[in-house]
C-alpha cells in the first residue's frame, strides 16, 4: 500500500503541535514563573519566553502575575508625639520579583497575592504606626517646606516596609507607596469645626475693619491732597499777583512827576469804583457839592 | 491517489489480482477500514485548518489588541497596536492575541477628599444632609496646611503614550492613576491655606494637584500624559455660614473701599479744578492790575500840562465831576443838615430792608 505523503505531513504536523503543548510552556510579559520538578522548585523564570519541560507529573509550572498591583490598606490611627490622633492609609504598587522565594510562601493559598497583601497590610500598619509616632503634626500639614515633609514621610514608610520585606526575603519589590488618606478621628473633626467657626469669624471682623480703616484712610488721605493743592494754587495765586503789583509798580515812575496830582486821581478813582453798586450816601453841607445848601453858598447865590 | 479496487476492479481483474479478497467476509472488513480511515483522514486535515484559523480574530472598532509572540509584545508603543479589523497571529503557543479597551482619552475621578455622597444624590445634585461630625470611615477631606478641613475632588484625563507598559505593567493601570491623583491632592492640600485653595489661588492649588500628579505618574511609570487635571473644592458643609459671612464681610470691605475711592476721585479732582480756577484768576488780575496801571499812567500823562496850567480850577472840576457821576449811581441820598447847636445829630437807619443778592455796600466819603 503506497503512503500518501499529504497524510504523513499531516500526521507529523499533529504529533509536532500535541508535543509542543506537552513540552513547552509559553511565560508572558505579564506573568514570572517557577518550574518544579516533583514538587520542589528549581527554576525561575522571569523573562518572557518559550520554554521546554518535562510533561506532568514530573515538572509542574507555577505562574504568577508579575504586573504592578495596587494594595490599599485600611484606615489605621497612629499618634503623633504632640498629641494628635492621625487616621492614613497608603496605597501601594507592589509586585512578585523573585518567584523562588515568592512560590514557597504564598502558593499553597487559594490566592498567592490577597495571602501577600494582608502580609503587607500588617506590615505597614506597624510602619504607619512607627513613622506618625515620629512626626508632629506640624510635619503633616505645613506651608513653609513645599510639602518636602510630606513626602519624607511618605519615604519614611517606604523604606520601613522595603526592609520589612527584604529580611523576611518573600520574593516581593514595593514600587512606590503614596499617603491616600489623612483625616482625624470623628471626636476631633467636631473641635476642628469649633475652631474653624471662630477663625471665620475672626476673619470676618477682620475684614470689616480693615474695611473701615482702609476707607478712612482713603478719604483722610485724598482731603490732605486737595487742601495741599489748594494751598499750593492759593500760593502761586498770590505770587502771581505779586509778580502783577511789581509790574504795575513800573508806572509809579511816571506819577513821580507830580505825585500830588496822581495821589488826587487816586482818590478819584478809589471814590467812583467805591460807589458803583448799590449804596446809601449820607451827606452833610460840608460836603461838596451840597455845601451850595450852607450858608457861605447862599450867599453866593444871592449875590 | 486511488488505489481503491472496489469500483473498477471488474476490468482489470483478468490482468492481476494481486489481493482479491478470498472471501466476502474479509474483503467487507477490508472495505470498512480503508474508509475509516479516509474519515481520520479527513479530520485530521480539519484539525489542521482549525488550528490555522484560530489564528484568526477581529478587533472590535472600540478596542486595539496586542500580539504576543512567545509571550513577549510585537513592536514598539503606539505600533504595538493592532487597530480593528480581522488580524492572524500564528496559533498558541507561539502567538497570543490580547485584547485591550484603551484607546483615546481615559478619565479617572477622586473622590477620597469629598463627603459620601451616593450616585443618586450626584446625578440630582442634592446634598446629603451634614451631620455635626465628620465619619472618616465614610467622608471623606483633605487637611490644609492651617489644619482646616476642606472637601476636594479631582478629575484625571489622560492619554496613554506607552500602551504595552500601561497594559502589560499593570494590574490595573487607571486603578493607579486614580491613586496618583488622591494622593496629589492630600500633598497639596498638606500646604497651601484653606483660603487659598478655596478662593485666593485656587488656580495656584489646581497647578500643584497636577505637578504632583504628573511627577507621580512619571515616577511610577504608568506610560501615560496627562493631559487635564480639574480640582474642585469646597467648605465643609457644616461650616457654610461661617464661610459665608466671612465672604459677605470681603464683598462689604470692597464696597467701602469703592465707596472710598469714588469720594477719593471727587475731592481731588474738585480740589485741582478749584486750584487751576485760583491761578487762572490770579492771572487775569495780574494782566488786568498792570493794563489798569498803565492805563491811568497813560491818563496822568495826559492831563499833567493842563493841572500845571490850572491846578485849583481842575481839582474842583474833576471832583464835581465824578461827584456828578457816582451820585447818580447812588440809591439813597440822605442828606442832613447842621443843626444850629452845632451837635451832631442822631440818625438812625435800618439798612439791609431786603436780602440783596450782590453785596450791599455803605460807604462815606
Amino acid at each position: 500500500m503506497r503512503r500518501n505523503p499529504l497524510t504523513l505531513v499531516i500526521g507529523l504536523l499533529l504529533i509536532v503541535i500535541f508535543g509542543l503543548l506537552l513540552f513547552t510552556f509559553q511565560v508572558r510579559t505579564t506573568e514570572v514563573a517557577v518550574v518544579t520538578t516533583f514538587g520542589k522548585p528549581t527554576r525561575p523564570i522571569t523573562e518572557p519566553n518559550l520554554y521546554f519541560k518535562w510533561p506532568w507529573p514530573i515538572q509542574k509550572v507555577w505562574t504568577f502575575d508579575r504586573r504592578v498591583q495596587n494594595f490599599e490598606d485600611r484606615l489605621s490611627e497612629g499618634l503623633t508625639p504632640d498629641g494628635f490622633a492621625l487616621l492614613t492609609s497608603v496605597y501601594v504598587g507592589w509586585k512578585v520579583s523573585d518567584p523562588t522565594a515568592f512560590f514557597p510562601r504564598f502558593a499553597g493559598s487559594a490566592d498567592p497575592i490577597a495571602a501577600a497583601e494582608a502580609r503587607l497590610d500588617q506590615w505597614l500598619d506597624t510602619a504607619k504606626k512607627a513613622v506618625v509616632g515620629k512626626h508632629a503634626l506640624a510635619d503633616f500639614l505645613s506651608t513653609s517646606d513645599n510639602g518636602a515633609a510630606f513626602l519624607g514621610i511618605e519615604k519614611e514608610i517606604l523604606s520601613a516596609i522595603q526592609s520589612q520585606i527584604q529580611t523576611n526575603n518573600l520574593g516581593l519589590q514595593v514600587e512606590f507607596l503614596g499617603l491616600k488618606r489623612l483625616q482625624l478621628p470623628e471626636s476631633v473633626s467636631q473641635s476642628v469645626f469649633d475652631r474653624m467657626t471662630s477663625e471665620r469669624k475672626r476673619l470676618a471682623e477682620r475684614f470689616q475693619s480693615e474695611g473701615e480703616a482702609e476707607a478712612q484712610r482713603i478719604r483722610a488721605d485724598a482731603e490732605r491732597r486737595a487742601a495741599e493743592t489748594l494751598a499750593d494754587a492759593e500760593s502761586k495765586a498770590t505770587q502771581i499777583k505779586g509778580t502783577g503789583v511789581a509790574e504795575a509798580a513800573k508806572s509809579l515812575a511816571v506819577f513821580q512827576q507830580n505825585p500830588e496830582l496822581a495821589s488826587f486821581l487816586f482818590r478819584l478813582n478809589a471814590l467812583e469804583g467805591a460807589l458803583k453798586e448799590r449804596s446809601t450816601l449820607i451827606f452833610d453841607q460840608h460836603t461838596s457839592p451840597f455845601n451850595l445848601f450852607g450858608a457861605g453858598s447862599t450867599n453866593l447865590l444871592n449875590k | 491517489m486511488n488505489d481503491h479496487p472496489h469500483s473498477h476492479d471488474e476490468p482489470p481483474a483478468p490482468a492481476l489480482p494481486p489481493e482479491t479478497p478470498v472471501d466476502a467476509g474479509s474483503q467487507a472488513l477490508a472495505e470498512a477500514l480503508r474508509s475509516s480511515f479516509a474519515i481520520v483522514k479527513v479530520v485530521m486535515v480539519l484539525l489542521v485548518l482549525l488550528f490555522l484559523a484560530s489564528g484568526f480574530f477581529t478587533v472590535g472598532p472600540q478596542e486595539r489588541a496586542i500580539l504576543l509572540r512567545f509571550g513577549r509584545p510585537v513592536g514598539e508603543g503606539e505600533k504595538a497596536l493592532l487597530l480593528p479589523g480581522l488580524h492572524w497571529s500564528l496559533p498558541y503557543p507561539i502567538d497570543e492575541s490580547i485584547k485591550v479597551s484603551i484607546s483615546g482619552l481615559q478619565q479617572v475621578n477622586s473622590t477620597v477628599g469629598w463627603y459620601a455622597v451616593t450616585p443618586e444624590q450626584m446625578l440630582a445634585g442634592i446634598e446629603p444632609l451634614a451631620g455635626p461630625t465628620l465619619n472618616p470611615i465614610v467622608d471623606g477631606y483633605a487637611l490644609t496646611a492651617d489644619a482646616n478641613i476642606i472637601h476636594t475632588k479631582g478629575t484625571l484625563v489622560y492619554r496613554i503614550k506607552e500602551p504595552i507598559r500601561y497594559v502589560f505593567g499593570f494590574v490595573n493601570a487607571s486603578n493607579a492613576a486614580q491613586n496618583a491623583l488622591d494622593n496629589a491632592l492630600l500633598y497639596s492640600a498638606s500646604h497651601f491655606k484653606v483660603d487659598d485653595i478655596l478662593t485666593r489661588d485656587i488656580a495656584g492649588f489646581q497647578e500643584e494637584v497636577r505637578r504632583r500628579v504628573t511627577q507621580a505618574v512619571e515616577k511610577q511609570d504608568l506610560g501615560i500624559w496627562v493631559e487635564q487635571c480639574a480640582v474642585q473644592s469646597v467648605r465643609p458643609r457644616q461650616l457654610k455660614d461661617a464661610f459665608d459671612q466671612v465672604s459677605t464681610a470681603e464683598q462689604e470691605r470692597g464696597k467701602l473701599l469703592n465707596g472710598a475711592r469714588t469720594y477719593e476721585n471727587q475731592v481731588t479732582n474738585k480740589a485741582s479744578a478749584d486750584a487751576n480756577s485760583l491761578i487762572s484768576l490770579a492771572q487775569s488780575e495780574r494782566v488786568r492790575h498792570v493794563s489798569d496801571m498803565a492805563a491811568q499812567a497813560e491818563k496822568f500823562l495826559k492831563i499833567l500840562p493842563q493841572y500845571r496850567d490850572y491846578p485849583e480850577l481842575f481839582k474842583q472840576q474833576s471832583l464835581t465831576e465824578t461827584l456828578s457821576r457816582v451820585l447818580t449811581n447812588v440809591q439813597d441820598k440822605i442828606f442832613l443838615a447842621e443843626s444850629p447847636d452845632g451837635k451832631p445829630k442822631e440818625l438812625r437807619l435800618l439798612l439791609n430792608r431786603e436780602v440783596q443778592k450782590p453785596k450791599p455796600e455803605e460807604a462815606k466819603p
